[in-house]
């Protein structure tokens, strides 16, 4: 049997032999390949980039869950409310690794001449392992005090009362410089009564209302990113639950706790209700079915997979809408190789039916041409990619800023597997326009080679 | 040579026969015909006699309509075009009128070329090859294409590419047809001498009744049928003499 390097070698001299339009039908499928991989990669791009603004926005795996207002809203029913109960059926669903409640307090913060409308949110130990921190360290787990976690924006909410201006959402220059870190914060819980001292009174008017506490904070640690960096912790200030919880009750004594429902006599219950909750799901790809097992609860439950989904959906169709343009490219370039070969064949005519009174097998003459089309179409391959790899560069470096500039990012991303499919890809376009022609040449007549011109 | 004869070649009962519209052209009639091993025989006739469709045929180029070719114990009349070309490979080499060398290869790759078929390694079949070109003479242009030597040298690398591969049967299509009369002496001389010296079997097949009397036996073939055969044991010696002063 004849050895396959020698094979290609004659393969290889055969494409060698006419370089010209062998460097014309590469330049087709480099140009095939090279719009099939620029417009997949601009769809993978669009894709990842839109998963990674979601993410930024907070974590693609959690689930958050409200208590239905509306449900509670006809009288009838009292509104489902969610209880630490609650919370820990949440934690034994399938697919879900933690839950915790957020509960929240509004509070007034104070350091210096600024002061601040601040949410402070007590959350699990588990909740807070997924903030990322800038400096510090999360709250000593046992401790009695309440320790902070401020968020990367909270500075921005603070303000000097007694100054007018307020825009310092517009210049980041002008946020005031509240030390977190060195120095403790006063906060003051019950608001109310605050508002109703500055006011001078209560409502009515009979009993004066004593100044609220205030109570001496320290913060353990800040979130990551900068004062215009939005994440999904940027606003609040988070603090231990079990800690806030203990700290409220100390505060409020007999008196409702602000945000706490009462029942027809305006008294507390024994327990925490609240608000709002987050469930962490173990994958993205079951965080859709958890949430619909809270929905069915009777809560309301929103993740970013919802927002995620139908993008990606989006992203999907404009992937398939490039992908196919590409491929009418590379269908045209496969033209061109069949043409290519088929003339090949036309010119040599008489040296196949020489090959063949020699004795080169029949096989072999189909391989010899599967292997000439199929190196046309791994060259056209090979420096299709790399053609991408430049256009893809240029598209990231000076195109992207333009029609995407509120998204960071490589709008244009070539994986590996891309490269290798692509390069696979076209070898097998190569092989399937080379086949018909090779099937054409294995059955030439050796009788060809007999006749005289 | 007479007393120890093994049959080569057996055709039996042989017939082509072309429809051209609505009648039938007999290219062949009933042949019949033995060569044995060791022979130099010549197929003569004037064009259009259905010598060349007699050559194709025992090259396994073209199938008979009826009829019996039996080489070297093969029914090759029996065979695919898949397995002709397998014989031709084994068993086959071919001399062409328009020497027919690959023009992308030089003397020494174009006589290695039915090696490389074979699968016999690059270094060998080069050595090989290299020992047929000095055969037919060719030390000098083994490294010269196909269009930077002569037609003599051409069709030199021809023979020596028929020769490289040890084949049974060398069958010869007008091998001089194309050559001047200095040359086709030349070449005629040589093909004579190798058949000797390796005790090949040839058949050459001209129109030529000069270039056929260099063959041992001449088949005479006029319209599909032969129709005399003879011999010339003197031609050899007579060859040999020609070649020793040329």
């Amino acid at each position: 049997m004849m050895r396959f390097s020698d094979l290609l070698s004659m393969s290889v001299n055969n494409l060698r032999r006419r370089k010209m339009r062998t460097f014309l039908t590469v330049l087709g499928v480099l140009i095939g390949t090279a719009s099939i991989v620029v417009m997949v990669s601009l769809g993978i791009g669009f894709n990842e980039l839109t998963m990674e603004q979601y993410a930024s926005y907070g974590s693609l795996t959690e689930v958050t869950v409200y208590s239905n207002q509306s449900s509670g809203g006809d009288g009838k029913n009292e509104p489902k409310r969610m209880t630490d109960d609650v919370i820990a059926q949440f934690g034994k669903l399938n697919h879900v690794k933690a839950a915790s409640p957020l509960l929240q307090a509004d509070t007034l913060m104070s350091q210096g001449a600024y002061q601040a409308n601040v949410t402070i949110i007590g959350v699990t130990p588990e909740y807070m392992d997924n903030i990322s921190l800038k400096q510090g360290h999360l709250p000593d787990k046992g401790k009695k005090e309440l320790q902070m976690v401020v968020g990367n924006m909270v500075a921005r909410q603070f303000s000097n009362p007694k100054s007018r201006s307020q825009d310092y959402y517009d210049d980041p220059t002008k946020i005031p410089e509240i030390d977190f870190m060195n120095r403790p914060i006063f906060v003051i819980f019950d608001t109310d009564a605050y508002y109703q001292t500055q006011n001078g009174g209560s409502g009515d008017g009979k009993t004066p209302v004593k100044p609220p506490k205030k109570y001496l904070l320290t913060t353990a640690g800040l979130v990551a990113g900068g004062v215009e960096d939005y994440n999904n912790y940027s606003y609040n200030v988070y603090v231990d639950l079990d800690v806030l919880k203990s700290q409220l009750k100390q505060i409020f004594k007999k008196k409702p706790i602000p945000n706490q429902p009462t029942n027809k006599k305006g008294k507390p219950y024994g327990y925490f209700i609240y608000d709002q909750a987050v469930v962490e799901v173990d994958d993205m790809a079951n965080v859709t079915e958890v949430q619909k097992a809270i929905t069915d609860m009777g809560y309301q439950a929103n993740s970013n997979m919802e927002w995620l989904e139908q993008s990606q959906k989006q992203a999907k169709m404009v992937q398939a809408l490039l992908g196919g343009i590409g491929t009418v490219s590379l269908f045209v370039a496969a033209i061109g190789i069949a043409n290519t070969m088929m003339m090949s064949i036309y010119e040599r005519t008489k040296e196949i039916g020489i090959l063949k009174v020699l004795g080169f097998d029949m096989n072999h003459i189909r391989d010899m041409f599967l292997l000439e089309s199929g190196f046309i179409g791994f060259l056209g391959g090979v420096t299709g990619i790399t053609f991408s790899y430049g256009i893809s560069f240029l598209i990231n470096r000076f195109l992207a800023g333009h029609f995407m500039p509120d998204m960071p990012g490589d709008l244009s991303r070539i994986p590996l597997w891309l490269s290798i499919a692509a390069v696979g890809f076209s070898v097998f376009v190569g092989m399937a326009a080379g086949f018909f022609p090779s099937l054409r040449a294995m059955k030439l007549s050796p009788l060809a080679a007999i006749r005289n011109e | 040579m007479v007393e120890n004869k093994t049959p080569m070649i057996q055709v039996k009962n042989l017939y082509k026969v072309y429809k051209v519209g609505d009648t039938k052209v007999y290219a062949l009639d009933g042949v019949d015909f033995t060569i044995y091993k060791g022979e130099f025989c010549a197929i003569v006739g004037p064009s259009g006699s259905g010598k060349s469709t007699l050559l194709n045929m025992l090259a396994g180029l073209e199938k008979p309509s009826k009829g019996e070719i039996v080489i070297a114990g093969n029914h090759i009349e029996k065979l695919s075009e898949n397995q002709l070309v397998t014989f031709r490979r084994k068993h086959v080499g071919f001399i062409f009128q328009s020497y027919n060398l690959i023009k992308t290869l030089n003397a020494l790759e174009n006589v290695a070329l039915p090696l490389s078929f074979r699968g016999v390694p690059k270094k060998i079949r080069n050595e090989k090859a290299k020992q047929y070109i000095k055969l037919v003479g060719l030390e000098k242009q083994m490294n010269h294409m196909a269009n930077e030597m002569s037609g003599g040298q051409q069709q030199r690398v021809g023979i020596a590419r028929a020769l490289a591969v040890d084949p049974q049967i060398i069958f010869a299509d007008e091998p001089t047809g194309n050559l001047d009369s200095k040359t086709t002496k030349e070449v005629l001389g040589l093909m004579q001498r190798i058949v000797k010296e390796q005790n090949q079997t040839l058949v050459m097949v001209t129109h030529d009744n000069y270039i056929a009397k260099f063959a041992d036996r001449q088949f005479h073939i006029v319209d599909g049928k032969i129709f005399k055969i003879e011999e010339q044991h003197h031609e050899e010696t007579k060859g040999d003499m020609e070649n020793v002063q040329s």
